[in-house]
């Protein structure tokens, strides 16, 4: 029997993914849990993982976008595992398996940019047991992070790299023997002839694949071809809704600028559809701009407290709590206990409601391949540097891959941008709602300051605080930012609490 | 004065794509070169026909099937001058229908001569002899076509005459000579026959209406032979027609060289149509016609000047209405940049003889040729309980599949409703279906099309279930 597969619910808030790219091709014979494809909503990327065994059919193309619930795709009992079963001998259930073993190597993945090595920290599985495609079957420890390493495939695995043992990237540390989970080989004979009785609907049809004739006008309008488009009708026939559904495949790589381009006096331009991810950016940040009365507040902070003490300790910090010591830890914190100074700043409006916050969870904005992402550090008035340090880290790599959960960027009370990484003087950050206020952090200059009535060279950051004047004042605005400038310019005053 | 579309000729195809224009939000004109708008279609082709047919068929009912109904009337008279003016009733009924769509969708009437003055221009010439210019950033040329006529065959217009003096005729012909057993010879032909004349078809093909499926033409000339008594001469070569004042005299010559002589008081010449383009100056434009039609791009009907497109009889394809309103439809979208299409193997074809003629797809003949591996099911009228119930049991469902897929590649009906029947084939071809998935599908009973699901089954398995 077929399967069809929905776009699973992946969160409260999401109504609609995309498909950012099929794994999988159509008429693939796909096994149970094994990623079909990855999907995006505006929040985080997906993988879809089979709900069974079968040939995939594919019904939505990639760079679609699905509300959740639509069928996505359908997997079709597989003809080529039925074919040999006239008798559904138990003999001839081991020839499919074995002809679907495959032995896939287990290799330690890139993980960061400056990390050549890792050391296997433990193994969760054993050699023998059999693990499921993406199950955890080892955590890696580098000298900047711990991560977790899933199975490539699934099958038997077979340890190659003992716990403790350092190896380099790309080391192959197990390998894993592909077939079936342990539960359907032990019933091979029962499930193939149910197969050989399922009619090989549609899938064969010789009208698969042609468009009624309001869908060929709509294709050929868009200028998609027939033959790229899934049809859903019956028999594979391209409705008229798959039509109007269809987009052109998009070239992911962008066109490599060719070294001769300034002869092309007219140039050239190219038209991507917006990603989920930034089509929801984009609604967000115009909604804040016409929903709230947003404006902007400055101040500059002489860093050169923060940068003494850093310069002082930071080995030593390192040494003790396995992280570096950047600036992150001091902003957070210092808005960590401003944020409980001036409770507003911590709120956000509800309806008629103002609702106040006795923690901050506190977002911080990172730039990640598919766009901008704002992971939340939670409870960030009971941590210490080190965990924000290492918080921090974990966090901006999981959103570099692109691994960021929902929870992990939900929920935040007040958000910390730095455009200080890109070079920013001087910006005027948007609020990330249902927020009320967002710091922005720039770049540390080295500027002309009067201390003590000396004009001396000190490093400076301006600082900003984007807030909702509709409920924050501007004496608590600007106290907000002033008791930050405190702060960090006397970070003693942490320590103690004054 | 300016407009986005010019229509030249408001026949079906022409004023369906001046419609269509004008929703698409564009300025339109088009020219008419007769008073009243609906072309061949409406004025003397499809319209009338089928009136004076239904009319001929009424009489031919009264007078051979009420009785067997139990209804009794003294022995009915037909006045064909009664039916005429009903005839033109329903023409112009239709004429006004057509006007007012004019009118509803804005599109600007001209009445006259339209011909190409350049490629943008079109010079519309009245009856009076006046002319007024007209640009157009696009120009449609749908001027149809006309009845086609031998210089041997003496055409007279009275008692030599084709189809468009057939629908005006003053008196019901003693003996009726068609030239021409096709699709119009048919039609034409058995109105006169119902009405009581005698009919003799003189054909060079081998057997009637010879471009469908060979069991049709067959099954109909069974039908007008027994019914209507009329004769037929095939594979006859008509050498000369001439009018001796109250009879026509036909000379021709049959299959074995040997002379055949006809002697009628009417002869019905209805050997085709040519494309209609003697008056448009398509030489002033610089569009040549091969073999009378104007030459298109397959896919926009763009002439050799690609803002002025040809559609309908002056271009390629069977000279049928539907198949002009489609096309004119087409141009008006491809002018407003979509992309429509059209597939030319699915245009019914059909013949308004009684019993009623229609098909869509491959015919058997065609097939065979093709070499292609097919199974055909068939089902008869007279084992169908409505046909039964109507007394209109003359007919059969003749239905085409592949072999290997069971795909629908043909239908053929010959039969009391074929016409409407048709329908359900050409939409079923459209999505590609097979005879088995029109055999799954519930038809009303009782019905003629169950005839359609009957055939279904034949030619899925041999497994109709009422035969």
């Amino acid at each position: 029997m077929a399967i069809e597969m929905k776009v699973p619910s992946v969160g409260e808030s999401v109504t609609e993914v995309t498909i950012a790219a099929w794994v999988k091709k159509d008429g693939d014979l796909v096994k149970m849990d094994e990623v079909l494809c990855e999907l995006e909503s505006d929040k985080a990327t997906f993988e879809l993982p089979a709900e069974g065994e079968g040939v995939l059919r594919i019904i939505a193309q990639e760079g679609e976008t699905l509300p959740i619930g639509a069928p996505i795709c359908r997997i079709e009992a597989s003809t080529a595992a039925a074919t040999p079963a006239p008798a559904a001998t138990p003999a001839a259930a081991p020839t499919v398996a074995e002809a679907e073993s495959k032995t896939t190597s287990v290799t330690i993945p890139t993980v960061g940019e400056s990390i050549t090595e890792v050391t296997i920290a433990s193994w969760s599985k054993k050699s023998g047991d059999y693990v499921a495609l993406d199950e955890v079957i080892c955590e890696l420890e580098s000298d900047k992070a711990t991560f977790e390493l899933p199975s490539p495939a699934a099958g038997i695995l077979t340890i190659q790299a003992e716990a403790g043992q350092a190896v380099p990237i790309g080391a192959v540390v197990a390998t894993v023997v592909g077939g079936a989970a342990p539960a359907a080989a032990a019933t091979p004979a029962p499930t193939t002839p149910q197969a050989t009785s399922a009619p090989a609907s549609g899938a064969t049809s010789y009208a698969a694949g042609h468009p009624s004739p309001a869908a060929a006008k709509v294709l050929a309008e868009k200028g998609i071809s027939v033959e790229s488009v899934a049809g859903s009708g019956i028999g594979g026939r391209i409705t008229k809704e798959d039509a109007q559904n269809a987009s052109k495949p998009v070239s992911t790589s962008p066109a490599p600028a060719k070294p001769t381009a300034p002869v092309a006096a007219n140039g050239g331009s190219r038209r991507e559809k917006m990603t989920s991810l930034r089509k929801t950016i984009s609604r967000r940040l115009v909604a804040v701009k016409n929903e709230t009365a947003m404006l902007t507040t400055f101040n500059e902070v002489d860093m050169k407290p923060i940068m003494d003490l850093r310069k002082q300790y930071k080995d030593k910090f390192k040494d003790v709590h396995g992280v570096g010591l950047g600036f992150m830890s001091f902003f957070t914190k210092a808005c960590s206990i401003a944020l409980q100074e001036f409770p507003v700043v911590n709120a956000y409006i509800d309806g008629d409601e103002i609702v106040y916050n006795d923690f901050t969870d506190i977002s911080i904005a990172v730039s990640a391949p598919r766009g901008l992402v704002v992971p939340v550090i939670r409870n960030v008035e009971k941590m210490n540097f080190a965990d924000i340090e290492s918080e921090v880290v974990r966090l901006a790599l999981k959103a570099r891959d692109n691994k960021l959960t929902l929870d992990e960027m939900t929920g935040g009370t007040f958000t910390i941008t730095n455009g200080g990484i890109f070079g920013s003087m001087l910006s005027t950050p948007i609020i990330n709602a249902p927020q009320s206020a967002i710091l922005g952090m720039h770049n540390i200059v080295e500027r002309p300051v009067v201390v003590g009535g000396e004009v001396v060279i000190r490093p400076i950051m301006y600082v900003a605080l984007s807030y909702d004047h509709r409920t924050i004042d501007g004496k608590d605005s600007v106290g907000f930012l002033v008791r930050v400038k405190q702060l960090l310019e006397d970070p003693m005053r942490m320590l103690l609490q004054v | 004065m300016q407009f986005d579309v010019i229509v030249i000729g408001s026949g079906p195809g022409g004023y369906v794509s001046a419609i269509r224009s004008a929703q698409l939000g564009m300025s339109v004109a088009i020219i008419e070169k007769y008073p009243n708008l609906g072309g061949t279609c409406l004025n003397v082709g499809c319209i009338p026909s089928k009136a004076l047919l239904d009319s001929s068929e009424h009489f031919y009912n009264a007078s051979h099937h009420f009785a067997e109904h139990g209804i009794e009337i003294s022995q009915p008279v037909a006045n064909l001058t009664q039916m005429i003016t009903r005839k033109n009733g329903v023409v112009e009924k239709m004429n006004q229908g057509v006007s007012f769509l004019m009118k509803k969708n804005k599109i600007k009437v001209f009445q006259g001569i339209g011909s190409f003055v350049d490629a943008n221009t079109v010079q519309v010439t009245k009856d009076d002899g006046s002319s007024e210019n007209l640009t157009g950033k696009n120009i449609i040329i749908a001027s149809g076509s006309k009845p086609t006529i031998l210089p041997f065959m003496n055409f007279d217009g009275k008692r030599i005459i084709t189809s468009t003096e057939a629908l005006q005729l003053k008196e019901i012909p003693k003996h009726l000579i068609v030239i021409g057993a096709g699709v119009i010879g048919a039609e034409l032909g058995s109105v006169y026959a119902r009405l009581g004349s005698k009919v003799t078809f003189v054909e060079f093909a081998k057997g009637m209406i010879p471009t469908m499926d060979s069991s049709m033409g067959k099954e109909l000339q069974k039908v007008l032979k027994k019914q209507l008594k009329a004769e037929f001469h095939f594979q006859t070569k008509v050498t000369g027609i001439e009018n001796k004042g109250e009879e026509v005299v036909i000379t021709a010559e049959n299959a074995k060289g040997e002379p055949v002589e006809l002697t009628g008081d009417y002869c019905l010449v209805a050997i085709g149509r040519r494309p209609y383009t003697d008056l448009l100056q398509l030489e002033k434009v610089g569009i040549e016609t091969d073999r009378g039609k104007i030459p298109v791009n397959e896919h926009t009907l763009q002439t050799a000047v690609p803002h002025i497109y040809a559609i309908g009889d002056v271009v390629r394809g069977a000279m049928l209405a539907h198949k002009a309103e489609e096309e004119g439809v087409l141009v008006a979208e491809v002018i407003a940049g979509q992309k429509p299409h059209i597939n030319y193997k699915l245009i019914p074809g059909v013949v308004y003889t009684w019993p009623e003629v229609a098909s869509v797809g491959y015919t058997e003949e065609e097939l065979k040729e093709m070499g292609k591996a097919y199974k055909v099911g068939q089902f008869p009228f007279k084992a169908l309980g409505r046909a039964t119930a109507s007394g209109d049991t003359d007919g059969l469902v003749k239905m085409l599949a592949d072999q290997a897929t069971d795909e629908i590649l043909g239908v053929h009906i010959i039969g009391a409703r074929a016409a409407d029947m048709i329908a359900e084939a050409v939409t079923a071809m459209e999505f590609r279906a097979s005879a088995e998935d029109i055999s799954r599908i519930s038809h009303a009973h009782p019905t003629y099309m169950e005839a359609v699901k009957e055939a279904a089954l034949a030619a899925t398995g041999n497994r109709s279930l009422h035969t």
